[in-house]
């Protein structure tokens, strides 16, 4: 739906704003890309549908 | 046996003749450093050489002290290991300015315990966070080749030392693949361990949810020669294991007799060039593997590795992120700066469904002991090429380069990357994938393909 597609340029200036990172002008076009990118590649885990049970296992155990 | 002042030698080979005394190991280095001078002209493998202390080194060893199974064996290690005495880069300009190294790292205490004879320190990707081997700051290691070439990354100094015959043993690290990616576009042997099999003490960080560290080299002997010196208990890394030391070298002959090999499908066939799936095909004939298996989410875990990677990766170098942006390389700059803006939700996801993927491809090792994948989608890409087009879809080379090689490091597997050659083409890997701490049935495969000559290191 293309309304709902994100505005990427605004939410890395605000979210750079948030969390105190300053993106200069001659950066802002290619972190505006990279965050597009990342948003294409984390789509299979987004779609994925986890049990409530299933806890993170942040340090890894194999 | 390769004459042990040659770039053949293996490190094996080396170890042999300076135990029997048939050469001496300071002629060894000397060899060595020759090799590295005329070499890094054409493959800029090196950041720093070791010299001096190579040759005191090597000047004790002749006198009858550090004997042990790598003796006299020149090695070199990616410029995120600390080394007595120098700045650990980690591939940045920014830790130039950074602490002087007090002591050396874990894994190269371990190999000068075992004889082995520190010569330099090697190229990489900056931060690691990097597949190509690409470096706006000391230039782009060079694939031996074909010098126009990729080196694959993030430890493409290490793949291109040892393809050139430079160093017969180099250590890289491994968080999505920078072990495996340049072993196969470099078409050298590599392993990564298990993740918490070898410490990463005095070691750069990366991403600490994957950060592995492992050997490259030109021999499957050479491989289990280091793996073997290098095990054991650190109490220096907190991830590091405590199981006792499982040594793999003596069982390495045993051949691939009742072990259940099989194929990955599904995703590790889609999106590759017909060159990598061809080299899964002559692998897995030479193991009389027939059987495929899908390992299931493979995309998700692919997916999850890249979202744990970008916001470990960049929450780490954050500060340095508002501090000094003019000195990061420019390649990986924007990539950081976009990961330390991504939903924290998403990373707290990925860390979820890593349990549930773990315990269903846990499931897989009850059928089989080896899954076969390709290591790269592609060959050695050109150097400056950002894009490229896999199984007809543009996608940018520095991200994707490691796409078969992330959905196994995101849950540890060891993994060997056997090296197929092709008479005037470049080469290419295939994932030789284990249960966790099965480094040793990864081994017997991987020595099985080099004795029935379909693995081997390029003629040097």
């Amino acid at each position: 739906m293309p309304e709902n597609k994100p505005d990427i340029g605004r939410l890395v200036d605000e979210a750079a704003k948030a969390i105190g990172l300053p993106i200069a002008a001659h950066y802002r076009d290619k972190v505006i890309l990279n965050y597009e990118r990342s948003v294409a590649i984390a789509q299979p885990l987004l779609e994925i549908e986890l049990d409530d049970e299933l806890t993170p296992g942040p340090v890894f155990r194999p | 046996m390769n004459d042990p002042l040659s770039k053949q030698a293996t490190a094996t080979d080396i170890a042999r003749a300076v135990m029997s005394r048939k050469v001496k190991a300071t002629a060894v280095v000397e060899a060595a450093l020759t090799r590295i001078e005329t070499g890094e002209p054409a493959v800029n493998a090196f950041t720093d050489v070791l010299g001096e202390r190579a040759r005191r080194r090597a000047a004790e060893i002749d006198g009858g002290r550090h004997r042990g199974a790598l003796v006299g064996v020149p090695f070199a290690v990616k410029n995120l290991f600390d080394i007595k005495g120098l700045p650990t880069r980690a591939g940045s300009k920014i830790n130039l300015d950074g602490p002087i190294a007090g002591r050396d790292a874990s894994l190269v205490r371990k190999l000068e315990a075992a004889g082995a004879i520190l010569v330099g320190a090697l190229n990489m990707g900056e931060y690691a966070y990097d597949f190509t081997g690409e470096n706006a700051h000391y230039g782009p290691s060079r694939n031996p080749h074909d010098t126009t070439r990729m080196t694959g990354g993030s430890s493409g100094g290490s793949g291109a030392a040892v393809a050139a015959g430079e160093v017969p043993l180099a250590l890289g690290s491994d968080t999505n693949g920078s072990i495996r990616v340049p072993s196969s576009l470099c078409g050298v042997f590599g392993l990564k361990p298990t993740y918490g099999r070898l410490s990463r003490a005095g070691s750069y960080p990366f991403v600490d949810a994957f950060d592995h560290l492992g050997p490259l080299a030109r021999s499957v002997d050479d491989l289990a020669l280091a793996f073997d010196a290098m095990q054991g208990w650190d109490p220096d890394d907190p991830v590091c294991t405590d199981r006792d030391a499982e040594p793999t070298l003596a069982e390495l002959g045993e051949g691939v007799g009742g072990l259940r090999i099989a194929v990955a499908g599904d995703y590790f066939e889609r999106g590759a060039e017909a060159v990598a799936l061809e080299a899964v095909e002559r692998v897995a004939k030479a193991l009389r593997a027939t059987k495929k298996i899908v390992i299931p989410d493979a995309a998700v875990a692919r997916s999850a590795a890249y979202v744990i990677t970008a916001i470990e990766g960049s929450q780490l170098h954050l500060p340095r992120l508002r501090t000094r942006p003019q000195d990061f390389d420019p390649d990986t700059r924007e990539r950081f700066m976009a990961g330390a803006l991504l939903p924290g939700a998403w990373y707290v996801k990925a860390q979820r469904f890593r349990r549930r993927y773990r315990a269903a491809v846990q499931k897989l090792f009850e059928e089989v002991d080896i899954i076969l994948a390709p290591a790269t989608p592609c060959t050695a890409p050109r150097l400056g090429q950002v894009m490229m087009k896999l199984g007809g879809v543009e996608m940018a080379v520095r991200a994707n380069l490691g796409v078969f090689t992330q959905p196994i490091s995101f849950i540890g597997l060891p993994v060997v990357v056997a090296p197929v050659q092709k008479p005037n083409g470049l080469p290419i890997g295939v994932q030789i994938i284990a249960n966790h701490y099965n480094e040793a049935a990864a081994l017997r495969v991987a020595r099985h393909l080099e004795k029935e000559g379909v693995a081997s290191a390029p003629p040097a």
